[in-house]
């Protein structure tokens, strides 16, 4: 009760975008994530690394509340620089907060083409219902329309606007994970989550891949928190690490320090004897 | 001279296509040739394209709901029969203008399709067509039962319209009626399956996590397909009951909602025109086609037989419908020329 009283209270510095405290998740007697706790500030570019089964997606989910943690809280700097506690709020108004994330195996809907896919990403902006939608009235269509040109600059920056009338279903697996980025994009987030955005890619998309998230950080003015298993993407592009294993924190710091950490080395080549 | 035909076939089309927004347009003509149709087909066509008008709005409503959602709803029929009940009892009972009644013959079933909607979508998906299932059932016994209300298996007669007391119609104008519906219900929803609403019920049913990511409240847009096809099919009653001026319960079963279902697997899932089209092979196949041929026209049955084949044919082969048969077709007539022109 009195860690309610808290979460109300609650005040971050300046410059922390998401303030993970304490997170605790268990499916039956699995530990999945472990007392777990961590800051990303304003424009940074924050890695989540671990190896295969350390917990980095589950803890993605209890932030996006896509699972609901057994312990902890997290606290996110909302668009409106207000400071909100994540936990326990339905899933589709996270977004709303300015919080947004890609999927690990892309999530893109099929019978759509490429330009109404990225427009799904602007789903919270439309103010219109549906009766207006029916009726096509003026609103609605300017609505559409703004939203529209905002998805063809957005399809120009990723640099596949050439593509926007293609169908989802028939395109490349790293353009879709660009088509993806695009569609996160469009609801102009401050923290955008990004789960494994190099899976599948060759090393040319992974190096152009690197390039875009930095660019987009400067753009967009967002904060960026990524799980990648390519380690030379990972060092090459974030500011700070914090590496896991089991659910439980091995360390914090610059990758300088992640890769000269004995804790982090064990972790994933094994003990020394 | 098949050529030059072709080639005035295809200006026209070009043209007046570019003078409207296209779909409007092919909508429009495609209402005129309705009103048309039954002077040009002779025999009692009338009543039987009537009622695959009927039937089509209820299948347009329908396959919203499983096209773009992912649900499946199996209470049409119940919901169609209690919009036509009240539409009876309001003007020949109570003599409410037809407008007026229909406003209430459409809001009761879109509410209980709402509550129904609201306990069964919380759980999951599917527990939608089991309740509604339950509530047909419960309805059609409703319909046998509550004599003082529905007439009980008599059933309940009804006028054609008499709009706003000028307009006394008859069959034909009655007819003229269903038509304007089924074009203006046919645009509304040509307009919001491309609208957000569309997109969003679309990714719902894609990736219940994308669309949950993305800001779409799942409930909220699982209700709003609900209720239009619970709007669409309550339409579709007032209708039925104010063309063919009856209503008795044995026509509110089970089979009707499966037979809607079917119109919309046959016709083409996803597709305005395929839903309108099913609804033409449904339900004017055997009345019009097949009992004209002899011999084979007497076979009793014959046409529910033909349906089954159909259904499987029609899911292994082309699982968007029959009328991905009819694009291949136009397709080939116009494209082909193109390239050819162009070598």
């Amino acid at each position: 009760m009195s860690k309610k009283a808290i979460v109300v209270n609650k005040e971050l510095s300046n410059d922390i975008v998401l303030q993970v405290d304490n997170l605790s998740i268990a499916f039956g007697g699995l530990k999945a994530v472990d007392n777990l706790s961590f800051n990303i500030k304003k424009n940074e570019i924050f890695g989540l690394i671990g190896p295969n089964g350390a917990g980095k997606t589950t803890v993605f989910n209890c932030i996006t509340q896509f699972y609901r943690p057994n312990n902890g809280e997290v606290y996110f700097r909302t668009k409106r620089d207000k400071v909100v506690n994540l936990v326990g709020r339905p899933v589709y108004r996270i977004i709303r907060l300015g919080l947004v994330r890609t999927f690990q195996n892309v999530e893109l809907i099929r019978e759509l083409s490429v330009l109404d896919n990225l427009l799904v990403g602007a789903h919270i902006k439309y103010k219109t219902g549906f009766i207006s939608h029916m009726l096509k009235t003026k609103k609605a269509r300017k609505e559409e329309l703004d939203n529209r040109k905002k998805a063809i600059e957005v399809l120009k920056y990723l640099g596949i606007d050439h593509l926007k009338d293609f169908l989802a279903a028939g395109l490349s697996y790293g353009i879709l994970k660009r088509v993806e980025l695009g569609r996160a994009l469009m609801s102009d987030p401050n923290l955008l989550i990004l789960d494994e955005p190099a899976a599948g890619l060759n090393e040319t998309e992974t190096e152009q891949l690197a390039e875009t998230i930095r660019k987009i950080r400067d753009d967009f003015n967002s904060s960026i928190l990524l799980v990648e298993h390519d380690m030379r993407l990972v060092m090459n592009i974030c500011d700070r690490i914090c590496a896991i294993s089991f659910g439980k924190l091995l360390a914090i710091g610059t990758p300088k320090e992640i890769q000269s950490n004995k804790n982090v080395q064990e972790a994933y080549l094994g003990k020394d004897d | 001279m098949a050529i030059i035909s072709k080639k005035i076939i295809k200006d026209i089309f070009f043209k007046t296509s570019n003078i409207l927004p296209k779909p409007y347009v092919n909508y429009l003509l495609f209402g005129i040739i309705l009103v048309i149709l039954p002077y040009i087909v002779n025999g009692s066509t009338l009543l039987t394209i009537g009622s695959v008008i009927v039937y089509a709005i209820a299948a347009l409503g329908l396959n919203l709901l499983l096209g773009y959602s992912g649900l499946i709803s199996l209470g049409t029929a119940g919901f169609m029969g209690l919009s036509s009940y009240f539409a009876s009892y309001l003007t020949k009972d109570l003599n409410f203008p037809f407008f007026a009644s229909l406003l209430i013959s459409v809001f009761i079933p879109v509410i209980l399709g709402l509550l129904v909607g609201l306990v069964s979508l919380r759980i999951e998906g599917y527990y939608l067509a089991i309740a509604t299932l339950a509530v047909a059932e419960i309805l059609r016994r409703i319909f046998e039962k509550f004599i003082a209300f529905t007439g009980g298996y008599v059933g309940k007669t009804a006028d054609y319209p008499n709009i706003l007391n000028v307009f006394m119609l008859d069959r034909e104008g009655t007819y003229i009626i269903l038509v304007i519906f089924l074009i203006v219900i046919m645009i509304l929803t040509h307009n919001l399956i491309q609208s957000p609403t569309g997109r969003a019920l679309l990714t719902m049913r894609g990736s219940d996590a994308a669309a949950q990511a993305m800001g779409i409240d799942i409930l909220k847009y699982r209700l709003i397909a609900f209720a239009l096809a619970t709007l669409y099919a309550s339409i579709a009653g007032v209708l039925y009951v104010h063309f063919n001026e009856l209503t008795y319960p044995t026509i509110w079963n089970l089979g009707l909602s499966l037979n809607i279902l079917a119109i919309i697997i046959i016709g083409g899932i996803r597709s305005i025109s395929g839903t309108v089209l099913g609804a033409f092979v449904v339900y004017s196949f055997s009345d019009l086609i097949l009992k004209e041929i002899p011999f084979i026209g007497e076979i009793p049955g014959l046409s529910n037989i033909i349906f089954g084949v159909l259904i499987i044919v029609i899911i292994l082969f082309y699982p968007q419908g029959l009328i991905q048969i009819f694009k291949n077709i136009l397709k080939s007539i116009f494209i082909r020329k193109d390239v050819k022109a162009s070598e």
